[in-house]
């Protein structure tokens, strides 16, 4: 694109008319997700068919083929939705992409296979609006993923990008501006909540040239990747978002934090800035309004912490990712001592949504206090993986079995939790378990005190910060009942150390001190004044961290105690781990369901397992090194944990009970 | 790419290129090291000492950012890297299991690298490829859905693929 | 800057608005302890030991830094609130969980209480507190230092762990490590006696000396950070009165003076040539001057004698004569080391239970009460032995020998061959004239000896004046001698030079040099080569003239002048003519 620059919003309304003009609404466009999750499962090579086809049958002109950002539904990926049908096709494979080349898009009929069958319904939805996992979205930010080549931006103002900017700089002041964030009541979406439009008066109000804005797109929370599936799907809305600020804030360079973990996002924010730097949307003269802005990209070195305000800015410094007291806000000093507005890469892209469709509109979804969508990165056990975006207030029980599909493999949810490394665990397990007969089932180990079950709490920042845990930046992990949560306290708290930059002491020592006591726990060590130990340094670090690395870190490790208190007692007091995960405390042993099918035998590191095919095989225990394999591999539910020392009786048992199977067991589908 | 270390004047002026791409400011200085890591394939000391000078940075400074971001390695990595990903989800999805595989079979602990220098093995923090955990990429490779019995299989493919290791691109 | 109200342990205060905590309690005179604070750098706030509550009037609470938490208005700050107590002991514990028992942490455990740490102690010294790293980043402006890696592992190196490149050796780090983590090495092979005879390796800021006039300090340039790095100036910002200035320089003045008094003083010999005695070989042999500055009670021991290891010596032997007396280095004998070195010997015998062991050829006690002294020595059972020390060499040559020097003589007033073991030897050393004494005397065109004291005019009968009018000599300058015949000779000096000035009329004599003001060309040749320096130029007439009052009517520069413009009185060629002719006649 070379001088298509655009001199004035006239010139943009312009430009929109005349692609809608040319678009033919009836075109034939295949569109393939082609985020790094769909990339992972070889979307690459769906795409590559696709064009080979296209080219064999010399369609160029007919049929256009769109890798998009992130669909969201990366449980089912690579994922296609051809257009203008809005048939979704999921799980294609290279060989499916041919078929569905010949069948849907030559042929007009549907590939049955690869549409979606619901797991609970076992009905076939063919659009992508029906299925259970999108409908009960509220795709404000997302929807446009699906219809944008995120390297293309004239898809971008097609869609009405841009215009808001416009809006924007021409038609309203930036006191006007920053009242329109206020009054929608935006909160900031990277974790702490903090309300956007106040932080950007702040900004404004302090009398030092120049003015930073930064996007933090640091994203380190393990299992978070809205904002990395943004800026790989959308990044023009960042953008705007960015510059919308600059305007208001006053000021002219902005800085985009990437982590470096995240190559295709960068790569397709360098290509976005660029092209929307040829149309005179970004440096100087923005759309002939004499605003100037452009913005940088600079990549992490691999720091959680720099995830943290003033840790990012010491980072774009040049220098280690050191935090500092933020006694004096950033807003006021931050980066090399100037005003900086820092805001997350979600938060950015809320902002053109506000302008273009007004602050009322906004606040209207949501609660109270918490406004607006926000978008979750939905994973662990739970059937339907993926990124949701839904309005505040959502309760639990929804986003685990509406949009999530319930439990995969017949287990029970056991907790949520949010808010990553910074968050808390929320016990979400039905009051009334169905009886699963395993005698390591987490039903035998309950605390009383607490309500049963959070399933119903609403989602949104206060809610969750009052019951132990946070919003975060939008991580929610689900467990179910092989999940142990001492040890995933223990997971949390090891990455914390490993991430902790070690300036101050209650981090850095605290840490590794709260490590080595639940790891006494978890091998079996553990005393109660281990639990006291735990509670009261947790109080310290608390009030001691110097940043929220360290003054958040202990939260998952209380809240496990307040909801889970009852699994580290049987820890510490009966030495069992009721989940069955903490090695030293279990005995991988095999029970009567026993196929024979001697898969477990061939996975075994230690040849610990013995038996004949299509007999009962079982574990030898001295020889057992608890590395899980057999159990990971069996798809009888024959492995069982049991507590350290029972293995023994439970194939004793098991050897009197076993008959061999009278014909072919079907196995169960995961 | 080589791993042995240019001739000190190639290796200057190496480092001038990479420097001058980004304007030799102090902002870039997490880049222009990520840069000379891709060229070197860790941070040899002579580099190190090239950009401080280049840059007209103190050593210290250089010297302590090389140490502290988990990006970068003082150490020469093996010929073949592997990465377990370890975020929440992956963990959830018992990513401990192939983590401990992948020691076991190699002889050494995540971090290390094999005497040989063919392998080294790594765990990281989240992928964002969460849907398909337990997630291991090799050479840059994405293998989703692991698990303990393919374990063998992936090995086996990085293993005899290491003449193709040049043509892969890095993933991280 | 505004003032805001703010209480502190139910003290009501007004401070100005930002500033922190920890200042404005520290100025009411509330201590809070600290381990990583630095008033003249950035707070740091890692350590967390400075926690205190502040308090809000709405009734928030929350645990700050106080280093470097701003103050504001209606703010209430607690120091030592159970809850803060708390705070500090559990991170003192965990800090002490991975670090050694150093002072430091003891005191500071004591003071909130620990007795045991929950998690025991490890080995590690360093307590991470930073210090070092930013004063050479803030303060120096070396860079040499760097925290390296993170989290647990984090540590404090040099890059590469090898010697930085970029150290200027100013020894800040070592100086603010709280834990002793970081020491100055000696890198050089010298034994320096007693590291603390200097101030301190590299101090940069010292008294000249301890009775130096004016008796203030200034700044050594070879060590200030200031001069290497452009940064630190701290003096300047802790001086209440304002007195540093780094661009003072040497200023020089120029003084019309009549009589110059040169009282420069004496060198002492450095026996480091002398490699029997094994000066600068082994720890514990010193010069007398040394010792004379280890006696002192201002001095680095606090005047007590000690040896290098700091343990007292059990054994002192006082070698008479080193360096004079010699054919090899001075034959004349320095006049003052006898008696010191009895004085020397008293000193010891009063403040240790040392032996000590004199080793003389003659004892020269000449003056009043000096003999007596002597007797008063003897008397104190110093052993005297006549006979010069042959040789020092350490102890471990033979078996059965004890102490850590073996000092190997002839006792010729028994005739027998010595070896004497003791713990330190103190060598007697000469008096020298000072190295550039010749030069010096040049200036003033009086001349040196072959020893290199200044020539008097009269070895006997003008001891103070010299060969030049107006100048004169006073003390060691002129030759060794101790302080009464220094005094004695100095007010001579004096009243010599008062007598010129008082005189009014200088007598003269009559024969003395005039240079006719029309003839002189302005070339300035008489000028270098008159040796009384008796000829100037003025600069107004463009002509040399004669200072008829230092003319000796030596007749040079009537010689030399080219354009014969100088004429001497009494003594013109027509005279000389005249004479010539009558004797002729």
């Amino acid at each position: 694109m070379s001088t298509n620059r655009l001199n004035s919003p006239a010139e943009l309304a312009a430009l929109k008319q005349r692609l809608e003009k040319n678009r033919n609404a009836n075109k034939t466009v295949v569109t393939v997700c082609a985020g790094t999750g769909c990339m992972a499962c070889g979307c690459e090579a769906v795409l590559k068919t696709f064009h080979e086809e296209r080219k064999k049958d010399r369609l160029e002109n007919e049929v256009e083929i769109k890798a998009t950002g992130c669909h969201g539904f990366c449980e089912r990926g690579p994922l296609v939705v051809v257009h203008p049908s809005g048939v979704f096709y999921q799980r294609v494979k290279p060989a499916d992409a041919k078929l569905i080349w010949e069948q849907t898009v030559k042929g007009g009929q549907l590939v049955n296979k690869l549409l979606y069958r619901d797991p609970q319904s076992n009905e076939i939805i063919k659009h992508e609006k029906d299925i259970p996992f999108y409908k009960r979205q509220m795709r404000i930010i997302f929807g446009k993923n699906g219809f944008m080549d995120p390297t293309a931006i004239n898809d971008y103002i097609l869609l009405g990008g841009y215009l808001a900017l416009a809006t924007a700089l021409t038609k309203m002041t930036s006191e006007q501006i920053i009242g329109d964030v206020k009054k929608s009541g935006l909160r900031g979406r990277g974790g702490g909540g903090f309300l956007t439009g106040k932080k950007w008066a702040t900004c404004r109000a302090v009398k030092v040239d120049p003015k930073y804005v930064i996007c933090n797109a640091d994203e380190g929370d393990p299992g978070a990747f809205m904002d990395r599936s943004l800026l790989e799907g959308n990044p023009h809305q960042v953008i705007e978002g960015m510059i919308i600020g600059a305007y208001a804030i006053g000021s002219h360079e902005g800085f985009v934090y990437v982590r470096n973990e995240y190559p295709l996002a960068v790569k397709n924010l360098t290509v976005a800035i660029k092209a929307a730097r040829d149309y005179g949307l970004l440096g100087e003269n923005i759309l002939g309004t004499g605003f100037n802005f452009d913005i940088v990209i600079s990549r992490g070195g691999g720091a959680f912490v720099c995830g943290e305000s003033t840790a990012l800015m010491a980072s774009l410094e040049g220098k280690v990712g050191e935090p500092r007291a933020k006694y004096i806000h950033t807003v006021e000093s931050g980066l090399w001592d100037k005003p900086s507005n820092l805001n997350n890469v979600e938060t950015w892209a809320n902002v053109p949504l506000i302008i273009e469709r007004g602050a009322d509109w906004f606040a209207s979804i949501g609660t109270e206090n918490s406004k607006g969508t926000k978008v979750f990165a939905l994973t662990g056990r739970v059937n339907n993986t993926g990124l949701v975006e839904v309005p505040m207030g959502i309760t639990l029980r929804e986003i685990l079995y509406d949009i999530g599909g319930g439990a995969p493999r017949g287990k029970r949810f056991k907790a949520v939790q949010t808010g990553g490394p910074s968050g808390g665990m929320l016990i979400v397990e039905e009051a009334q378990p169905k009886s699963h007969g395993s005698p390591v089932a987490h039903g035998d180990i309950r605390n009383e005190n607490e309500a049963v079950n959070l399933l119903d709490l609403p989602v949104d920042f206060d809610e969750l910060t009052r019951v132990g845990s946070m919003m975060g930046s939008g991580g929610m992990i689900v467990m179910d009942e092989d999940s142990c949560m001492v040890d995933v306290a223990r997971y949390f708290i090891h990455f914390l150390t490993e991430e902790s930059c070690g300036k101050c002491l209650p981090c850095r020592e605290g840490l590794v001190t709260m490590l080595s006591v639940l790891r006494k726990i978890s091998a079996g060590k553990g005393t109660m004044e281990d639990i006291k130990y735990l509670e009261e340094l947790s109080q310290v670090i608390i009030d001691t961290s110097l940043c929220q690395l360290g003054g958040s870190a202990p939260n998952p490790v209380l809240s496990a105690l307040r909801y889970f208190r009852q699994e580290f007692l049987a820890h510490v007091v009966d030495k069992r781990c009721p989940a069955g995960v903490c090695k030293d405390l279990v005995s991988h042993a095999i029970d009567n369901t026993c196929n024979g099918c001697h898969a477990c035998l061939k996975s075994c590191p230690t040849s610990a397992i013995v038996g004949e095919p299509k007999r009962l095989h079982y574990v030898i225990q001295d020889k057992c090194i608890q590395c899980g394999a057999c159990y990971q591999i069996c798809r009888y539910n024959s492995i069982k944990r049991v507590k350290r020392g029972e293995g023994d009786k439970l194939q004793e048992r098991a050897r009197e009970q076993w008959r061999p199977p009278l014909k072919k067991v079907t196995a169960e589908v995961s | 790419m080589t791993v042995a270390v240019d001739t000190k004047y190639d290796l200057q002026s190496k480092i001038e290129e990479i420097v001058g791409e980004y304007g030799a400011k102090s902002t870039a200085l997490i880049m222009i090291l990520q840069d000379v890591q891709r060229q070197y394939r860790y941070l040899p000391e002579e580099a190190l000492r090239a950009v401080a000078k280049t840059m007209k940075l103190p050593l210290a400074q250089i010297y302590g950012v090389a140490t502290f971001y988990r990006s970068f390695t003082l150490k020469p990595k093996g010929r073949n890297h592997i990465c377990v990903c370890t975020g929440t989800a992956c963990h959830v999805r018992q990513a401990v299991v192939i983590v401990d595989k992948l020691e076991r079979d190699l002889g050494i602990t995540a971090g290390e690298t094999t005497a040989d220098g063919e392998v080294s093995l790594e765990t990281v923090n989240c992928l964002g490829a969460c849907a398909l955990g337990p997630l291991v990429t090799a050479n840059g490779i994405y293998y989703g859905n692991m698990t303990v019995t393919k374990v063998d299989k992936m090995m086996s493919e990085v293993l005899h693929k290491t003449y193709d290791s040049e043509t892969t691109e890095e993933a991280a | 800057m505004d003032k805001v109200k703010i209480k502190i342990d139910g003290q009501q205060m007004e401070v100005d608005d930002g500033t922190y905590v920890l200042e404005a309690a520290k100025s009411i005179s509330i201590e809070i302890p600290t381990l990583c604070y630095y008033p003249y750098m950035v707070p740091y706030a890692a350590c967390r030991i400075c926690s205190v509550e502040a308090r809000s009037a709405s009734g928030w609470s929350k645990i700050v830094t106080a280093c470097n938490y701003p103050v504001w208005n209606g703010l209430e700050i607690l120091t030592n609130t159970p809850r803060v107590i708390n705070a500090r002991r559990t991170n003192l514990e965990m800090l002490m969980a991975s670090c050694a028992p150093v002072p430091v942490l003891q005191h500071l455990a004591e003071q909130l209480g620990i007795t045991e740490p929950r998690w025991g102690t490890d080995k590690h010294t360093c307590i991470l507190c930073g210090l070092c790293v930013r004063i050479c980043d803030e303060i120096v402006g070396a860079h040499a230092l760097a925290f390296v890696d993170r989290g647990a592992n984090r540590d404090v190196s040099t890059p590469f762990q090898l010697d930085s490149e970029s150290c200027i050796l100013c020894g800040a780090c070592a100086k603010h490590c709280p834990t002793g983590y970081i020491k100055m090495e000696e890198i050089e092979k010298r034994f320096i006696v007693h590291q603390e005879m200097n101030l301190s390796p590299n101090a940069a800021i010292t008294l000249p000396f301890r009775q130096a006039v004016p008796n203030v300090p200034q700044i050594v340039r070879e060590n200030c950070i200031h001069f290497k790095t452009g940064g630190c100036m701290v003096c300047s910002k802790v001086c209440p009165k304002d007195c540093i200035d780094y661009e003072d320089s040497p200023k020089s003045e120029e003084v019309e003076v009549g009589a110059v008094v040169i009282a420069t003083g004496f060198d002492s010999f450095d026996p480091t040539p002398m490699k029997q005695y094994g000066y600068g070989k082994y720890p514990n042999v010193i010069s007398s001057e040394e010792f004379e500055v280890m006696n002192n009670a201002a001095g680095p021991t606090g005047g007590k004698i000690v040896m290098e290891n700091g343990e007292e010596p059990r054994a002192i032997a006082i070698l008479h004569c080193i360096g004079s007396r010699d054919h090899d280095y001075h034959k004349y004998c320095s006049r003052v080391c006898c008696m010191y070195s009895l004085k020397f010997s008293h000193l010891v015998k009063e403040k240790t239970s040392a032996e000590v062991y004199q080793l003389y050829i003659d004892m020269r006690s000449f003056g009043k009460g000096y003999e007596e002294f002597y007797g008063r020595i003897l008397d104190e059972g110093v052993n005297v032995i006549r006979g010069k020390a042959a040789e020092v060499v350490p102890s471990g040559y033979r078996q059965h020998e004890e102490g850590h020097l073996i000092v190997r003589c002839e006792d010729t007033l028994i005739g027998k061959y010595r070896e004497i073991p003791v713990d330190m030897v103190i060598l007697s050393t000469a008096l020298e004239a000072r190295r550039d004494a010749k030069e010096f005397g040049r200036k003033f065109n009086i001349s040196t000896g072959a020893d290199g004291w200044f020539i008097e005019a009269h070895p006997k009968l003008a001891p103070v004046s010299t060969t030049t009018e107006g100048i004169f000599l006073a003390g060691a300058c002129q030759g060794a001698k101790d302080i009464p015949d220094a005094v004695a000779q100095g007010g001579a000096a004096a009243a010599q030079a008062m007598k010129l000035m008082a005189q009014g009329e200088v007598m003269m004599d009559a024969a003395y040099a005039v240079i006719d003001e029309a003839f002189c060309s302005g070339c300035k040749m008489c000028n270098d080569m008159c040796p009384y320096t008796a000829i100037s130029f003025d600069d107004a007439k463009k002509v040399s003239v004669v200072n008829s009052a230092l003319c000796k009517g030596c007749g040079t520069c009537v010689a030399a002048c080219p354009a014969g413009a100088i004429m001497a009185r009494h003594f013109t060629d027509e005279q000389i003519y005249a004479q010539i002719e009558g004797i002729l006649a």
